[in-house]
């Protein structure tokens, strides 16, 4: 659903009144709403500027980039022209009304891939700038790794602490590829051992957005605290009898029992509590309800912003090498094998159109949404790309990348098509994206996929 | 000291009740036998007589997997708990849950879902398994020494060991301290209930060993032992017997670790446990989300895939536990289990007589089906939305049952297929396709296994046209010919690989980790003990879990 009334959180009597009560054991920051704001309705009486926000949106398999029917020379995806004034391609179309806030990064290749190793997993890493590391498989399955944190999880360490869940994880299609690793199997990664499981389920992501706030009379809430502080105690202990990696692995295992202590601890934040969503992702006859859970989840990542019960947010599409059916537009093969058939290209480039009419639906729902000084779209930046240019040949030099929003004030505005003339590093891209959120930042990535040099185009 | 040959197969004369070995070598009482090896037990040696080029890897601690947690909060806190619970999924890595369990870190979304987990279970925990935990009557929410001795019985359960005094203490006092806030007693046993939930002790295998006989490696202790065993055969946590014999020493020498195993083999647990193998392996869980075209396949349903995933699972525990015969018939029985949904999806005559339950059969001959290279739960898993594919099929079975490599197609290489619309069977369209000698060399490694199958379409069903052409099935292996499944896998089943594999396979899982090179050395010699044991499962579950490879660990890692 989409939200028409961005009205609809308004400060309720009773929850404002329990944020004051309750303000010694407040964690969270308080959520920016209108009626909070200065009498110029542009920051906090305080003077802090606007929250910014960050969303990573993930496809796989890549795109149509051309029509192989005109020769291999009809655009289907980059744009012609660059600059601002750029045309919108087929592909890029569902960005029509939003298309101010939209910029096409278009001739980067992922450094981090650099060598190439593996296909789909080379182009997965655009999103750290770390090369992956690779499982050898001595005889059973192939996997591998990301290498490094994911661009919202470099930012989740940074501002992630300001709100009631640090970053939230959600995805769309089920059809994945689990049989590789973590590099294909999800989009947020903390590091090499701490992939971030998504959410599938409407229903679920709404109860951790929205559902697992403890009540602040609950008698129970000091026995469960109590209790984590038992398991601390029962970690640190442990620590001392395991090795090296293992000392890691439970330094990890801290900081989770240390964040969901916080999180019990918290109160509610102080706005209205959208309803639970009906929203499920079970299949109807066999095929997914891809677009009524995009929307679901779109709205839910909306609401999540508005709330200010956290300002990251990762959504996966589809899968890398992900087996979608894209029913709706006429296929009946899996996307992977899709992008291998030679005779498939109309439909893979339909597929994009569906793909990128998903992602224009919450660019939308953002920018429907009203936000100190303008709407969230203004206050958010969004990066989307695929694991690969396009899925016949898994190349990773011309990546199909979409940034969008105004970051706050830092991005570029209108968008534009930047075209690079010498196959730059997706990394700069990364480093421009998460400036935008964390200004303090200098670098991302590292080996091949390093970068200390933001995409000047981008920012304002 | 060096083994023999052999891992020590006369060893089987164990103590306690072991396997007695008839001197025909026949099995007695069902249990495994000496293959005329004479070697006796190592007495002196607790580590089963490993072999000293025997490297093993860094031993991690192992998360529970999803499916050994539940039964775990079942076996503890009974059935209700169970199904309240919803840890997190397991991520397999290198395609086995064991491995990710042993590398990953757990994130914050998996601590609260243990945490939900944990309190849902501790709520609905059966009130009569709890106050078994302890024999005193609690004078009120106050009664400290009752409270305690709950915390030392269960937490000796949920920890898989005696607690020391500082868990002890610490855990006492918070279930004090929420029995007296709350004032109740049994709230007070709960909050301890919840929160040992999750302990690293409960969640995690801790193995971390003493020094062995050889420098490098390290023996589990007893208690490791039970908790390894019993993890590994009923995919479950000990339970107090088990833990009474670890800690009496009744697991410090292989002969022990046997006489137990072959308790466990005979349990349901254990069915269900290797059930549970066969799922992942051979990717029968994949049936809950693999697409199948509603048009092309009108008869796949959910309950279909279900009843498939359901058949394999069946041979599977027939051959290692009804049988007890030659487990590699896996590969080429002439028979399967059915109920009337796939019954009917075989074509077999008569199909309602066979119900809801799953019945032994004799397969039609004409359909050359025989293996579970023709059951159709996982040719559906090996296929495509609306046709087959050999390439997926031939993959699988070199990868997962002959564990040979496959390279990735080259970065950079056009991997597309000719159009689909222009080759009327997937076997001319293939052919095609490997004319191109960049793919044909991969290609020619897979796709003759799978061509072999292409009488069964893409969810299994027999056929022997495509698009209105007739189907050559006709294919060979490594240059033995054959058509249908039962031939292929009377193939495989001859293949030494395939064995081999298969115990990789199952030592990978035990132990989470993908084998080392410098493992192999007791990897083979549990290869060799298979087939001495004539490739019967339950004699070689008992033997693998009394190996070295099994009870001998690195430094941690």
């Amino acid at each position: 659903m989409l939200i028409k009334n961005p009205n609809r959180f308004t400060l309720g009597r009773r929850t404002m009144l329990r944020g004051m009560i309750g303000g010694a054991s407040v964690a969270l920051a308080l959520p920016v709403l209108e009626a909070m704001l200065d009498s110029n309705g542009q920051a906090f009486a305080g003077g802090a500027g606007p929250a910014r926000r960050m969303i990573t949106w993930f496809w796989g398999n890549g795109v149509a980039l051309n029509d192989p029917n005109n020769g291999g020379g009809g655009l289907r995806w980059t744009p012609a022209g660059e600059g601002a004034g750029y045309e919108l391609t087929p592909q890029l179309q569902p960005f029509v009304n939003v298309k101010d806030y939209v910029s096409i990064l278009s001739g980067f290749r992922v450094g981090a891939a650099n060598p190439g190793r593996r296909g789909h997993h080379d182009g997965c890493v655009a999103f750290a700038g770390h090369p992956f590391v690779e499982l050898p498989p001595n005889g059973a399955n192939y996997a591998s790794k990301f290498g490094g944190p994911t661009i919202d999880q470099v930012a989740a360490a940074a501002i992630g602490s300001q709100t009631y869940l640090p970053s939230v994880q959600l995805a769309v299609s089920k059809r994945i590829i689990g049989g590789e690793g973590p590099t294909l199997q999800f989009l947020s990664h903390q590091g090499p051992d701490l992939p971030l499981t998504q959410h599938f389920d409407p229903r679920e992501a709404w109860n951790q957005l929205f559902g697992s706030f403890s009540v602040p009379d609950d008698p129970t809430k000091p026995h469960r605290i109590a209790s984590l502080d038992a398991v601390k105690a029962d970690v640190e202990r442990l620590k001392m009898r395991v090795g090296t990696a293992d000392r890691i692995r439970l330094d990890a295992h801290l900081a989770s029992v240390e964040q969901i202590r916080s999180q019990i601890d918290a109160l509610a934040p102080l706005c209205e509590i959208p309803p639970m969503t009906d929203q499920n992702n079970d299949d109807i006859e066999g095929q997914e309800q891809l677009e009524a859970v995009n929307r679901a989840m779109s709205d839910l990542i909306v609401m999540a912003f508005q709330c200010d019960v956290t300002r990251i947010a990762s959504l996966q599409f589809t899968g890398s090498v992900g087996y979608t059916v894209f029913n709706t537009v006429g296929a009946t093969a899996g996307h992977h094998d899709l992008t291998h058939d030679g005779g498939m290209n109309d439909m893979v480039d339909a597929a994009t159109i569906f793909t990128m009419q998903q992602l224009a639906y919450l660019l939308e729902a953002l920018h429907n949404a009203t936000d100190v000084g303008g709407t969230l779209l203004d206050n958010s930046v969004l990066f989307a790309t695929s694991d690969a240019a396009s899925g016949l040949t898994h190349s990773t030099d011309d990546m199909p990348i979409v940034v969008a929003g105004g970051g706050g004030g830092a991005l570029t505005h209108p968008g534009i098509h930047y075209r690079s003339p010498s196959g730059e590093n997706t990394s700069d891209i990364l480093l421009a994206v998460l400036k935008s959120v964390v200004p303090e930042a200098t670098e991302v990535g590292s080996a091949n996929g390093y970068s200390n040099t933001p995409l000047a185009a981008l920012l304002a | 000291m060096l083994a023999s040959g052999l891992v020590p197969l006369g060893c089987y004369s164990g103590l306690g009740g072991g396997g007695e070995s008839a001197a025909d070598g026949s099995a007695t009482d069902g249990e495994l036998e000496s293959g005329g090896d004479e070697t006796g037990p190592d007495g002196g040696s607790d580590e089963g007589g490993v072999d000293a080029d025997f490297e093993p890897a860094p031993v991690r601690l192992r998360l529970l997997l999803a499916r050994q947690y539940v039964s775990s909060v079942g076996d503890l806190l009974g059935d209700a708990a169970a199904e309240a619970v919803t840890p997190p999924d397991d991520v397999a890595i290198n395609g086995f849950d064991a491995v990710g369990a042993s590398q990953l870190s757990l994130s914050d979304g998996k601590v609260d879902a243990y945490e939900a987990s944990a309190r849902a279970a501790a709520q609905l925990a059966d009130a009569n398994l709890l106050s078994s935990y302890h024999a005193c009557a609690p004078t009120g929410p106050s009664d400290d020494a009752c409270l305690r001795e709950f915390v030392t019985t269960f937490g000796r359960l949920a920890f898989r060991r005696t607690l020391i005094t500082a868990e002890l203490d610490s855990y006492t006092g918070l279930g004090l301290a929420a029995g007296v806030d709350l004032d109740d007693f049994d709230q007070g046993v709960r909050t301890v209930v919840a929160a040992m939930l999750q302990s690293p002790n409960f969640l995690y295998q801790v193995e971390v060993g003493e020094p062995g006989d050889i420098d490098g490696h390290r023996r589990l202790t007893g208690i490791e032992m039970a908790t390894r065993l019993s993890f590994f055969m009923r995919d479950s946590t000990p339970d107090a017997a088990l833990l009474d014999l670890a800690e009496a020493g009744g697991l410090d020498d292989a002969d022990g670790v046997r006489d137990a195993a072959w308790t466990i083999v005979e349990s349901t647990d254990a069915r269900l446990a290797l059930a549970d193998f066969a799922s992942e392996v051979y990717r029968l869980r994949e049936l809950d989300t693999v697409p199948k075209d509603p048009e092309v396949f009108p008869t796949f349903s959910p309950e279909l895939a279900a009843s498939m995933e359901q058949e394999t699972r069946s041979l599977v525990a027939h051959l290692a536990f009804d049988a007890d015969g030659d487990f590699r018939e896996l590969f080429d029985a002439d028979y399967t289990f059915v109920d009337s949904r796939l019954a009917t999806h075989y074509g077999l005559p008569n199909p309602e007589q066979y119900g809801e339950t799953l019945t032994q059969v004799t397969l039609p001959p004409e359909q050359l089906r025989g293996g579970v290279f023709g059951h159709a739960g996982l040719l559906s898993v090996l296929g495509h939305v609306t046709t087959t594919s050999p390439t997926h099929r031939g993959k699988f079975i070199r990868q997962q049952v002959l564990c040979q490599d496959i390279p990735a197609p080259p970065v950079g290489v056009d991997t597309t297929l000719p159009p689909a619309a222009d080759y009327q069977t997937m076997r001319e369209r293939l052919e095609a396709h490997v004319t191109d000698p960049s793919c044909a060399g991969c290609h020619l490694l897979m796709d003759p296994l799978g061509l072999g199958l292409e009488n069964y379409d893409g969810i299994g069903s027999f056929r022997t046209t495509e698009n209105g052409a007739m189907i050559d099935a006709s294919a060979d292996v490594d240059g033995q010919p054959f058509a249908g499944a039962q031939q292929l896998g009377a193939i495989v089943k001859e293949n030494p690989e395939a064995t081999a594999c298969l115990v990789r396979n199952m030592f990978r899982h035990a132990t989470g980790h993908i084998e080392l090179p410098t493992e192999m050395v007791e990897i083979d010699e549990l290869v060799a003990t298979f087939a001495d044991g004539d490739h019967r499962m339950r004699a070689f579950l008992v033997e693998l879990v009394a190996s070295p490879a099994f009870r001998v660990v690195g430094e941690p890692g």
